[in-house]
């Protein structure tokens, strides 16, 4: 097998350059395959670490207790029946989801256009522009919220003598205030990724006389895709996990979950909550194994296989 | 290679050229996103700070520097050292907790890397509070703190309201952000580096610190910076696992803008705090960008 | 006619559906449907129920009312003014209202959208109103503490007594009180103390005042929670010393600070949400508290030891109020709410489910007897008497430099 002169992909190189334990057993070192286990048995602690919580928030879904979470007082569905009869929390959930799904998509799309574009920005502007990014981090998030609600009042009263429109606070208020650190995040992970990118495919474009567009199409953005996926999820997470600055910014109606659950802490968190988190993670969970099954499947009858055959090999490897 | 790459700013030869300015444009949403949303609240901030606090609680508008006076008591400064410590500690902890595990999947994952890394979030979408609460019924006296205690027959022992629990819950809290900025900047180094660096002799710890580390340093900078800087401003764990017994800057924060509604000297502290950590973080991200060459080439 | 008696009686039916236990079966399916469905319900702009409305012309309608365990039901009318508006926005403690209220009021009222969004404690209430989101909601529920700031920063309005009658059932102690001597401005709604929490087993010395508590601090090191609310903690030191808890005096307030340090270092944790937890896990055996959750455990058999003290040489008394929001969209519907939820049998029902003492004295009659007798829950006159009102110390520059100090050095050295 030669490797070609310019790598487009991976497996074009060294098929098997994912695989160690070849190469352990070539070179015949005990302490690769210790060092191998050693990352394994790190990986799956991190998960059960992660995940052992989620387990003990299921189980106690199920508590028969009338108030707090934390003893168990027997099996009891009662809980799930709650939540379906609560019409409050199902709101909340709802509201967290919308507020969270469009500020994924408008913190990706221009945090990713900003990581493109800034570098051909002026030197002055890029300076200031990233001063703001890491400022965007560093304000403590009581701050930004409350002074976020006051500069919404003022300019809203504002609005409203000078046009006579009457804007209110809601869930456009709540969406902006979130994209703002979400724009941040992705912009930092997508010019991360772009940093160590392989300019020589982009010559290598432009040399054969390929458009910008289909430059950036066809080479660049598969290779940013994963900082863009990581972004949308983690902008995901923030908005819809995020209490503080939501509490300020929102109006009547949009209460998300966090609010909801936070505000129950006077009487006692009830297992009803614990309710909600399962159902999100048996729709997630539900979600991801049926993409996977689903493209499993067609690419059974397909025929392909390789890298094609499963979600993962969609998002990660190039097209083309 | 490296010098065609080199040699790209310099050639003008080509009709991407006269896309260059449209491309600048890109960065116009984000902008006005910060000018509107961050530059203005700032400014707010700011007045503020040179304020006072109306009878009733709130701002009223004056122009008195006792704030800031305050603000800088060296008195009352104990807080921030004691964020300062939280803040450094819990970002050790999480890189190196996030390196293995983002090496793991960025090179290990093959086709499942994905799946991998979206089964790291998932547990993120359920509530926060619920997870924490979560963490109280495991590491109290029902769970691990008193199984503990009972094997070491010490009865008042105690995992929760210590700096362990405090840091435990922050680990799991921003894991995620430590762990995708590496494996983002991972899973995109070229394999073949590393065959080379092996196949000329060097070590496997050698090969990580002189090929993989450098490399991948952007996603290692961004990671410690999306964990250490909101650390600084955290005060939700600690309330909750630390028994409220850590009392950090955030609580600080959140007493004189809640509780107090003392917004100018809040706001005074907010500022102080702000500059201090721009200026580390300015410093430290040219400190370590020193050195390496700057890639001026753009992709669009 | 006939049509509205079918609407009231299919309302009636499914009403009295809703509230049976779905089967098993139902339940994995309707769980992820309803998951996805409030997702949609969302995106399609809606927030609250909905339900048929009756005519626009006023009618009574009678309805059964949700049963508190008291007595025998009793069947209710309602007058339903004749210009209510379709909607309801509260901003409210999290889960402070019976469910089965709300769903009954939407029902006998019209009101189709009834919007509860939550707060956690009073302070971000005002820091939020005092960030301007005024117009927003319609009522809200402060501690009484807090009425006469949100009066002289225009955040409330004054309330039209014609409008509910039932204020007529509302016990004189709480009228006329320093908070709105007029009561123009706010309306009861349930009311409790602050008091001292023990686990005899562990503890047998004698803790009925704070005194005594104080005292005890120091022996039990590392197993006393407070809760995280300044004015609630003054109350020891202060009261201990026979100050006002109220007090502003710079002396008292300078002892008070000496007694909360020198307890600080021992205290296990300033806890509001968690401290019946710590009490039942025995993580502590001495607390300042509330009744939340500690009179539960004095129900169950493993902690029926747990005591709550109202302590002898004083404490205070907080009341949670309803007020009526400046610039509210629906200043009818929250009228008509107020008034509803002051309905005996509705009391009752409200005061079960959030185990706080009603000032309404008409619903008594429906309350569960034992609850009733309950002296940590429904005070006796006397004890009432003695009970100081919580006033907003919230602008006492010296109060809040001991706090900070105080909450710095809880559990250290």
């Amino acid at each position: 097998m030669t490797a070609p002169a310019t790598p487009v992909s991976r497996s074009d190189v060294l098929p098997n350059v994912d695989v160690a334990p070849g190469r352990a057993k070539r070179r015949g070192r005990t302490r690769d395959r210790l060092v191998e286990g050693w990352l394994r048995g790190h990986t799956l602690l991190i998960y059960l670490f992660l995940y052992f919580p989620i387990a003990v928030v299921v189980v106690f879904s199920f508590n028969a207790t009338n108030r707090r979470v934390t003893q168990w007082e027997g099996f009891s569905l009662k809980w799930y029946e709650s939540v379906l009869n609560d019409t409050v929390i199902q709101a909340a959930l709802a509201n967290s989801f919308r507020v969270a799904i469009t500020t994924a998509i408008l913190a990706t799309l221009f945090g990713t256009m900003a990581a493109l574009g800034l570098q051909r920005t002026p030197r002055w502007f890029r300076t200031i522009f990233e001063a703001l990014t890491f400022v965007s981090i560093i304000v403590p998030e009581i701050v930004i919220a409350l002074s976020t609600l006051v500069f919404y009042s003022t300019s809203f009263d504002a609005v409203h003598e000078l046009f006579g429109v009457r804007w209110r606070l809601g869930f456009e208020t709540i969406i902006a205030a979130h994209a703002l650190f979400n724009i941040s995040l992705v912009m930092l992970l997508v010019r991360a990724r772009l940093s160590g990118m392989d300019r020589t495919h982009v010559e290598a474009s432009f040399d054969l006389y390929g458009t910008p567009w289909r430059t950036f199409w066809q080479i660049t953005f598969p290779q940013l895709l994963p900082a863009i996926v990581a972004g949308f999820l983690l902008s995901f997470t923030f908005s819809f996990d995020d209490y503080v600055i939501t509490y300020f910014v929102s109006g009547a109606g949009t209460t998300t979950l966090p609010l909801y659950v936070f505000s129950t802490i006077r009487k006692g968190v009830t297992p009803a909550t614990n309710a909600v988190a399962a159902v999100m993670l048996l729709i997630t969970l539900t979600v991801l194994v049926v993409g996977q099954f689903l493209v499993w499947r067609n690419a059974r009858r397909t025929g392909q296989r390789g890298a094609q055959a499963s979600v993962a090999g969609m998002i990660t490897e190039q097209s083309g | 290679m490296g010098t065609m790459a080199e040699a790209a700013p310099q050639t003008p030869a080509r009709p991407r050229r006269s896309y260059g300015s449209l491309t600048g444009l890109l960065v116009v949403p984000a902008s006005l996103w910060y000018l509107v949303l961050l530059v203005v609240p700032l400014l707010i901030v700011v007045v503020m700070s040179f304020g006072e606090k109306s009878r009733l609680g709130g701002y009223q508008p004056a122009f008195t520097l006792d704030n800031y006076i305050d603000a800088l008591d060296p008195q009352r400064v104990s807080p921030f050292i004691t964020s300062l410590a939280m803040a450094v500690s819990g970002t050790i902890l999480c890189l190196l907790a996030a390196l293995p595990i983002a090496y793991f999947i960025a090179t290990r994952g093959g086709r499942r890397k994905s799946l991998l890394i979206l089964l790291l979030i998932v547990p993120f979408w359920t509530s926060f509070l619920i997870r924490t609460y979560a963490w109280l019924t495991i590491l109290g006296p029902d769970g691990l703190g008193g199984f503990i205690g009972t094997l070491i027959g010490d009865s008042s022992f105690r995992i929760l309201g210590t700096p362990f629990a405090v840091l435990l819950g922050i680990v799991y809290a921003y894991l995620p952000l430590m762990v995708f900025p590496i494996y983002v900047t991972m899973e995109r180094m070229d394999r073949t580096l590393i065959e080379a660096s092996k196949d000329l002799g060097a070590s496997r710890w050698g090969t990580f610190r002189q090929v993989t580390l450098p490399i991948t340093a952007t996603g290692l900078i961004t990671g410690s910076i999306l964990v250490f800087i909101p650390l600084m401003g955290e005060y939700v764990v600690p309330a909750i696992l630390g028994y409220g017994r850590v009392f950090l800057i955030g609580n600080q924060l959140v007493l004189q803008f809640l509780e107090s509604r003392n917004w100018p000297e809040g706001s005074a502290r907010a500022v102080v705090l702000i500059a201090i950590m721009l200026v580390t973080v300015i410093f430290y991200v040219w400190f370590v960008n020193r050195g390496r060459r700057t890639r001026e080439v753009s992709v669009l | 006619m006939a049509d509205q008696e079918l609407e009231r009686y299919v309302r009636q039916m499914r009403w009295r559906l809703e509230r049976t236990p779905i089967s098993r079966r139902g339940f994995m399916w309707a769980s992820a449907m309803s998951a996805t469905a409030a997702f949609l319900a969302a995106c399609s702009g809606g927030g609250g129920t909905t339900s048929a409305a009756p005519s626009a012309a006023a009618s009574s309608a009678p309805s059964a009312a949700a049963s508190p365990s008291g007595s025998a039901v009793a069947e209710q009318s309602f007058t339903v003014p004749p210009d209510i508006e379709k909607e309801l926005f509260m901003y409210n403690w999290g889960d402070y209202v019976d469910p089965n209220n709300m769903k009954q009021f939407q029902e006998v009222f019209g009101v189709e959208k009834f919007t509860y969004d939550t707060f956690a404690n009073n302070d971000e209430m005002m820091a939020k109103f005092q960030g301007g989101a005024v117009g927003q909601w319609d009522i809200c529920c402060p501690t009484m503490n807090y009425v006469p700031a949100m009066r002289d920063q225009n955040f409330i309005e004054k309330i039209d007594p014609s409008k509910i009658p039932n204020l007529k059932y509302i016990n004189k102690a709480f009228k006329g009180q320093w908070w709105d001597p007029t009561d123009e401005w706010s309306v009861p709604k349930d009311w409790g103390t602050t008091g001292i929490s023990v686990r005899t087993k562990d503890v047998k010395e004698e803790v009925k005042t704070w005194r005594q508590f104080l005292d005890l601090v120091p022996q039990y090191s590392g197993k006393v929670v407070f809760v995280d609310s300044p004015d609630d903690v003054f109350i020891a030191p202060l009261k201990a010393n026979g100050y006002s808890l109220n007090s502003d005096v710079k002396a008292e307030l300078d002892k008070a600070r000496e007694e909360l340090m020198k307890v600080a270092p021992h205290i296990l944790a300033l806890d509001s949400d968690q401290y019946n937890t710590k009490i039942e896990t025995e993580e502590a055996v001495l607390g300042l508290t509330w009744t939340g959750g500690i009179l539960e455990l004095r129900d169950k058999p493993e902690t029926a030891d747990v005591v709550y003290n109202i302590p002898e040489d004083g404490t205070v008394f907080w009341l949670d109020t309803w007020v009526l929001l400046a610039e509210a969209p629906h200043p009818i519907a929250a009228h008509a709410w107020i008034n509803f939820i002051h309905e005996p049998q509705q009391q009752a029902l409200e005061t079960e489910t959030n185990q706080y003492a009603t000032p309404n004295d008409a619903a008594k009659e429906y309350i569960d007897p034992k609850m009733l007798a309950d002296p940590a829950i429904f005070v006796s006159d006397e004890v009432l008497a003695k009970l100081e009102p919580q006033k907003d110390n919230s602008g006492i520059q010296q109060r809040a430099d001991i706090w900070e100090e105080f909450k710095s050095k809880i559990g250290q050295g």
